[in-house]
């Protein structure tokens, strides 16, 4: 700005403008210059793969069909019409929901038990955050281990404890195989709701659970008058970000089922994953993606509009 | 309503010594201030007596019951808090019934005590507002309602006016006065402004380093601190210590201050005072005035003084001035001076001076 107001100066004062036209143009359009390359990046990487992939949706686009004639809305009917999609957006629905609740409910008995001060506390704070450092493939590959008949030990100490053979087909039979997946994702992010949690309750003031034990309240009521409303914006926070995690389930699948027997552990990603790279109907897929973005937008949307209204004290 | 009695009460926190041996008895009904410098153990006493913190070491009767081993529910106390802590998701009305509430009294009552606290306390217009609405004096009129009406034996306040700006603490202090007179329930309230120990107590307890320095009431301290430390902590602005020396001749007493010799009023008992011991004598601004009279009265020593700082408040003027080579304050009528470096009269009022051991720091 006070380069220009220089150069307007020296205009004024009828000198010479010393600076070349570009020079000029480049001046005044600097702050865009700076943000171009980023900009540049976002409309390269996001912004025309999500627009070509739009276009692709409505067309032929499969390696094993040539050309890339017009299908209007063919490459969605053919999804929806798909049993295989229809049960793995179901199944994706199932095993987020029951997962993130399972690991809602166990990360808030951990957090209300952790929030007290005992000894070694830090050391056992540190034990349960591990699974959060470790990949998800090689969460599905330990918990292959453990589970697989005959050499898991599962199956084994089952057996020692119940006192009669037992062989669970972990990973072929259902509903063992849904359990298995279940049981990978929650050991892996509990501590992630745990952490979360924690956070939460340690905001709490102190006062107030003494003025409420002065006023008698019993730990109980003191948890649904203290305890949760104060929770409730990082309980909503935790769940949704666990819940759009959780909808992308696809490396443990990928690892301990393979999407099998069939098709019974077909998520929702893993079932697009299939279309598009082991079968390379790309057009179908992408039709896919974008209904799996309009469903996941929906539940976020929600939980979203939600997170926004939980006031904060 | 009942009477507290504490006997060798400890509390350490680890090798943290917080309350180191207090006995107190604090009669029924009455207003009793525990006021102190920061870290001097009155809240830890305070959260003690409420059952907040368990006690080291000691005893706690309330109404002639050792309450040591009952929960804070179970002591019929009710507590008032520095940041109000009230329940942010309840209304007014919610926050000040839900002690009520928890302990099952009937709906009908819970409302009609809500009813008289807010009419007591005049929130009755905010009973269905929530705690963010208020501001700060409002909130902890809701905090003072969750106290009253519960109808608790003993009512505790730890630094209740602390978070409010000076006019609103004022107002509340004269409200908190007013509700003692109007429910004459015991009261112990904790705070570290001596205008508020002053003007709200029917008794002191000053403490410091987890004991108790001295304990009365507040015009006893005041006009007779047992220490330099009492001396110092009450009165604004504060008491002048200058050092010097007694001088014993028979029965007549005085104090030399370099070259000046300061006749110790008549009739004045020295306990325990020796000839050339060394001492402190502490003066208060308002024990000197500007001399008007023309003859000193018994008790009173007239000195010249030549004004170094002048600290005018509008009605009145503090002006320090060097006495024996100490500096003094004078509190002065603002029309009796005008300006720094102006020479007048100042009366000294010995007979309310204050004369401490100079070792020890104890009064004589």
């Amino acid at each position: 700005m006070q380069y220009t107001a220089t150069i307007s100066r020296m205009k004024a004062a009828g000198a010479p403008p010393r600076l070349s036209g570009f020079a000029q143009w480049a001046d005044r359009h600097f702050k865009w210059l700076l943000v171009a390359p980023a900009v540049l990046l976002i409309l390269a990487l996001s912004i025309y793969p999500l627009l070509f992939s739009l276009v692709v949706s409505f067309i032929n686009y499969d390696f094993q069909v040539p050309g890339h004639a017009f299908v209007g809305l063919k490459n969605f009917e053919r999804v929806v019409f798909d049993p295989v999609a229809r049960w793995s957006l179901l199944l994706t629905a199932w095993l987020s929901g029951v997962s993130v609740a399972i690991e809602f409910v166990l990360g808030l008995l951990v957090a209300l038990t952790m929030v007290r001060g005992f000894p070694g506390r830090g050391v056992i704070m540190s034990i349960l955050i591990v699974p959060l450092f470790i990949s998800p493939v090689i969460v599905g590959q330990a918990w292959t281990l453990l589970l697989q008949r005959p050499f898991g030990p599962t199956n084994y100490i089952l057996t020692q404890l119940l006192g009669q053979e037992v062989t669970i087909g972990w990973m072929t039979e259902a509903p063992w195989l849904y359990a298995s997946l279940i049981i990978a994702d929650v050991w892996q992010w509990t501590p992630f709701m745990f952490v979360i949690l924690l956070a939460g309750l340690t905001a709490i003031p102190p006062n107030l659970y003494e003025a409420a034990e002065l006023d008698g309240v019993n730990a109980w009521q003191a948890f649904w008058a203290i305890t949760l409303p104060h929770l409730a914006p990082m309980m909503l926070l935790a769940l949704t970000f666990r819940l759009l995690d959780a909808i992308r389930m696809f490396d443990t699948i990928f690892i301990m089922t393979g999407g099998g027997p069939g098709t019974r552990t077909y998520t929702a990603s893993y079932y697009l994953y299939t279309v598009g790279f082991t079968q390379f109907h790309l057009s179908q897929a992408t039709a896919g993606s974008w209904l799996f973005l309009v469903f996941t937008a929906l539940v976020v949307t929600l939980l979203v509009r939600r997170l926004l209204k939980a006031e904060p004290v | 309503m009942a009477e507290v009695r504490i006997t060798g009460l400890h509390k350490r926190y680890g090798a943290f010594h917080a309350v180191r041996g207090i006995d107190l008895d604090i009669r029924d009904g009455e207003f009793t201030v525990l006021v102190g410098p920061s870290g001097c153990g009155k809240s830890t006493l305070l959260r003690t007596i409420a059952g907040l913190e368990e006690s080291s070491e000691g005893t706690i009767e309330i109404g002639g019951e050792v309450v040591n081993d009952f929960r804070p529910r179970d002591r019929d106390v009710a507590m008032v808090f520095q940041d109000y802590a009230l329940y942010p998701h309840m209304s007014v009305a919610k926050n000040i019934g839900f002690g009520l509430k928890a302990r099952k009294m009937p709906k009908p009552e819970v409302e009609a005590r809500v009813a008289e606290a807010a009419r007591m306390l005049g929130i009755t217009p905010l009973l269905g507002r929530f705690p963010r609405q208020l501001s700060g004096g409002q909130r902890q009129r809701v905090a003072i309602g969750r106290a009253i009406v519960r109808n608790p034996r003993i009512f505790l306040f730890d630094e209740p006016l602390s978070n409010l700006d000076a006019q609103l603490r004022d107002e509340m202090r004269g409200e908190i006065k007013r509700l003692h007179q109007d429910i004459a329930t015991t009261m112990i309230y904790v705070t570290h402004d001596q205008i508020e120990a002053m003007t709200l107590a029917d008794r002191i307890v000053l403490m410091r380093d987890g004991l108790i320095e001295q304990q009365g009431a507040p015009l006893d301290l005041f006009e007779r601190p047992a220490s330099t430390f009492v001396a110092g902590f009450l009165g604004s602005p504060r008491m002048s210590f200058l050092p010097g020396t007694l001088k014993l001749d028979g029965s007549a007493a005085a104090i030399r201050l370099a070259d000046t010799l300061l006749p110790v009023a008549p009739g004045r008992t020295l306990n325990g005072a020796a000839d050339g011991q060394a001492v402190l004598l502490g003066l208060r601004p308002e024990h000197l005035t500007r001399a008007h009279a023309a003859a000193p009265a018994q008790g009173i020593f007239r000195y010249d003084a030549t004004i170094d700082l002048l600290q005018p408040t509008g009605s009145r003027s503090y002006a320090t001035f060097r006495l024996a080579g100490a500096p003094v304050m004078a509190e002065l009528q603002a029309h009796d001076v005008s300006r720094p470096g102006e020479r007048l009269p100042i009366d000294i009022n010995m007979n309310r001076a204050s004369i401490f051991d100079a070792k020890s720091e104890r009064a004589i």
